[in-house]
């Protein structure tokens, strides 16, 4: 059996897979150290007539307890206050940076519905909800090597964007607007998925992200404009679902 | 003070003994409508195990459709998906695992352990002649039992029955996913279930607090009494929240207010998230609700079964307490891919990582209490250990999901599934196994088969945790939870030789209850009769006869020791190696210089 995580296409899944992978080796010690203890105890202790008896010891001395303290302590430390470090520093100049200020981020607004993804990227000018928006339904085309930022919104129930290639994922909320970004690294398709339960056809709710390097991109940004620009009909309900990025309005 | 000073000034404090009831004669007073907590004990009991029976079978149902996505189901498909031609349909497998988990959680583990060993134990552990409140017991059941009419009839409503999944997440839950009047019944049953279960939780929390035996100090109540009290803290704190939130979920649905609705009507102003914290504010100490008794029980149960006292008898009560103040605080890790604010989702993840300290104490404190033990390998004892081991799975793996970044990428998978799983259904499960083994002659008056036992537990152990185990590998290798059909997904159609060999696992798992099912109701019908104390213990429910009297002790004890005073040099005298905790002792021998012993009383 080949027990592997989804391939890795992005900027910061690594950090991702290595908090994964230090929890998978510190419990998977502590573990296996506890296990040893029992199965010692049953090998070495089993009582083999009626008459067999352990020690009386209540394990209130001074020592048990120091001894049970300090072996939780530094599990603790090992594994839980380790790690929250490492992740808090992760979360804060990774995952939670977000780049508003960056200039070559792909920004997406994304408005997911029962079973549907929508992703609407503002076009030429730079604003969503005008007729040369980007609108895509279950597909996403990214450049490689630049910061994606999406914010997403819910028209019904509670969604979630899921990107295993990406380790990433976050919920799309009626009432709210919540956000997420990542990088990709290489060109591909990837899946997306919903990961939230959102009704019978959860199932069916999967979307197809398409990275591609910088020229392709162009090429394809060039065809989806003017896709666009055709398609528009100002009395259509096309351009619902677009807010205004910064306010939200 | 000697046993004799103590039994004096407790007998002092006593006065006179209250006068005995006499016992009920009409049928239905004896055995439907009982105020005597071990009949009720043994009514939530049946209920628990008819519903956890339902539940198993519509897992199976379950991991049919993921191993052979869209075959008809075998023997039963056409009785019960007789439209789709015995195929479960998307609908179908929606009802499935939403009831499957509502059951499983709130209609068959709770009802068995604290609607039915809580009831059975607490009075008799504590030496007491009924609970504080027989008549409030008696409702608490019949509550329950309404709630489980309820939840029955929404299989049979028009749109079918309820399919928000069994945290009912709203807007979902709201009549903009679930316009069926099935869905509306699941919050009434839950509501109840929750009525039911603060019932009794007011009645536990006053029958430790006011009914003790003379002499049954706290730090002398068996673990699982303390499993039971504070389990009953947790549960009058946190249900009502609960209940609140079933309530507006309610108002939601019928008379069309808004409190979890925003953004898909105009003019919406709730917010879905709200439910959300009202939800976890309560499901996370639920967690805690479930395992704090069963904690208590394999700490007894170890000690009893190792012939040694409990390793750091007050160690793990406090370690118990930190878990019950910690438990109020760590919701939020469900909610981490909400988008919730940085400050409160790192408080979070730091809190959550605290409740390992006391956890880790308290698995110590089995460890500590195996080891220079003289163990005894009943079935009783082979479940605990079953119970340590995938405790110990279960419990680690959830610091994959109490950290921020791991949890992002694990959040809403298998992962999480079978996390939950390792304690809800395996760590759980064993201790209520290991509960059913060891009370059964006290609840019965008969011995259940050990044979058989032994063979339900090796059928058990080695399915559930190829079932559970292979669940976290398919989780970490992405598969989403809920989903119908996982083929959907190009990445996850590898995935579909695990998932049915996992399927397989569940089938044996499924079966070998039979085993159990056999061995009960043959127990029953023609097991060995019990001597009043077949374990050979010194708490108080074996100082009576099996089964006990109506009212359960002609004399109230008094207690004079801890509940763990096994291989005690003082029992040697007397030819065992127990000493019982009212049991009184002429000459309390000094300890023999050779053999260490404890420096503190228990």
């Amino acid at each position: 059996m080949h027990i592997v995580l989804p391939r890795d296409a992005s900027l910061d899944g690594h950090l991702v897979d290595g908090a994964i992978g230090y929890l998978t080796l510190t419990t998977g010690i502590a573990f296996a150290a506890a296990l040893a203890f029992l199965l010692a105890a049953i090998f070495f202790h089993r009582a083999h007539a009626r008459r067999t008896r352990g020690q009386h010891t209540h394990g209130n001395r001074p020592r048990d307890r120091a001894l049970m303290f300090t072996v939780a302590l530094v599990m603790f430390v090992a594994i839980d206050v380790t790690l929250a470090l490492r992740t808090s520093r992760d979360l804060e100049s990774h995952f939670w940076r977000y780049p508003d200020a960056d200039p070559n981020a792909l920004r997406v607004e994304v408005t997911a519905q029962q079973w549907a993804w929508t992703f609407r990227t503002a076009g030429p000018d730079g604003r969503f909800g005008t007729p040369d928006d980007v609108v895509t339904l279950n597909e996403l085309d990214i450049p490689v090597g630049h910061p994606i930022y999406l914010k997403l919104r819910s028209r019904d129930v509670v969604h979630s964007l899921y990107l295993p290639n990406f380790r990433t994922k976050i919920d799309a909320i009626p009432g709210m607007t919540t956000r997420i970004w990542f990088q990709a690294t290489e060109p591909g398709r990837f899946e997306i998925a919903c990961a939230q339960h959102c009704g019978v056809n959860h199932y069916k709710m999967r979307g197809l992200l398409t990275a591609r390097l910088e020229p392709e991109y162009r090429d394809w940004l060039a065809r989806a404009e003017t896709d666009s620009r055709l398609r528009y009909d100002p009395a259509a309900p096309a351009t619902t679902g677009a807010w205004d990025w910064e306010t939200g309005k | 003070m000697s046993d004799r000073e103590e039994i004096a000034s407790a007998e002092g404090q006593n006065g006179e003994q209250e006068e005995i009831p006499p016992a009920p004669t009409g049928f239905l007073r004896r055995y439907v409508f009982s105020i005597d907590h071990k009949v009720i004990g043994r009514q939530f009991l049946f209920l628990g195990l008819g519903f956890l029976a339902i539940g198993g079978l519509m897992a199976m149902l379950i991991r049919w459709q993921l191993a052979r996505p869209g075959a008809p189901v075998p023997i039963v498909g056409k009785l019960l998906f007789g439209p789709s031609g015995g195929v479960i349909s998307p609908v179908a497998y929606t009802a499935l695992f939403t009831m499957h988990g509502t059951i499983m959680i709130f209609f068959a583990v709770t009802p068995i352990l604290i609607g039915g060993f809580g009831n059975f134990c607490l009075p008799l552990l504590i030496g007491a002649r009924d609970m504080a409140f027989p008549r409030l017991n008696m409702a608490s059941f019949w509550t329950m039992f309404a709630a489980t009419a309820i939840l029955t009839a929404s299989f049979f409503v028009p749109l079918g029955p309820p399919e928000a999944g069994w945290t009912a997440y709203a807007t979902l839950s709201t009549t903009i996913g679930a316009p069926g009047p099935g869905q509306t019944l699941w919050v009434v049953a839950i509501y109840l279930n929750g009525a039911s279960s603060v019932m009794g939780a007011v009645n536990y929390i006053t029958t430790v607090l006011r009914m003790r035996a003379p002499g049954m100090t706290y730090l002398r109540m068996p673990l699982t009494v303390w499993g039971f009290f504070l389990t009953s803290i947790l549960n009058a704190l946190f249900v009502p929240v609960l209940a609140a939130a079933m309530v507006l979920l309610f108002f939601d649905r019928v008379l069309g207010t808004q409190f979890f609705i925003a953004g898909t009507t105009p003019g919406a102003g709730g917010d879905p998230i709200l439910y959300q914290h009202l939800f976890w504010l309560f499901g996370h100490p639920e967690v805690y609700i479930l395992i704090l008794p069963a904690w208590g029980i394999v700490g007894d149960l170890l000690a009893f079964f190792a012939r040694k006292p409990l390793f750091g008898y007050r160690v793990t009560v406090g370690a118990l307490i930190a878990v019950v103040v910690l438990s109020t605080v760590v919701y939020g890790h469900h909610m981490f891919t909400t988008g919730m604010s940085p400050l409160l989702g790192e408080s979070f993840m730091l809190l959550t990582m605290i409740i390992s300290v006391p956890t880790s104490l308290i698995v110590f404190s089995w460890l500590g209490t195996l080891w220079r033990g003289a163990i005894r390998m009943a079935t009783p004892m082979l479940f605990c250990l079953g119970m340590v081991f995938t405790f110990g799975v279960g419990g680690l793996t959830g610091l994959y999901l109490a950290d921020i970044t791991a949890d992002i990428y694990l959040h809403d998978t298998y992962f999480v599934v079978g996390h939950f799983h390792l304690i809800m259904a395996s760590a759980l499960l064993m201790s209520l196994f290991a509960a059913v083994y060891f009370w059964f002659p006290k609840m019965f008056g008969r011995m259940m088969n050990e044979g058989l036992g032994k063979l339900h537990f090796w059928l058990t152990f080695v399915p559930l945790n190829l079932v559970f185990m292979g669940q976290l590998v398919i989780g970490y290798e992405g598969m989403q939870r809920r989903l119908y059909d996982p083929s959907v997904y190009d990445f996850l159609k590898p995935l579909l030789p695990l998932n049915r060999g996992i399927s397989h696992a569940a089938y044996l798992l499924g079966a070998a209850q039979l085993i159990f099912v056999v061995n009960f109701f043959g127990s029953l019908a023609r097991g060995a009769r019990a001597a009043a104390n077949p374990w050979e213990v010194g708490t108080l429910e074996w100082t009576v006869a099996s089964p006990p009297p109506h009212h359960n002790f002609d004399q109230i004890p008094i207690v004079v020791r801890g509940p763990h005073e096994l291989s005690h040099p003082a029992a040697r005298a007397l030819g065992r190696d127990w000493l019982g905790q009212a049991e009184v002792i002429e000459t309390v021998p000094a300890p023999e210089p050779t053999a260490p012993t404890s420096t503190e009383p228990a």
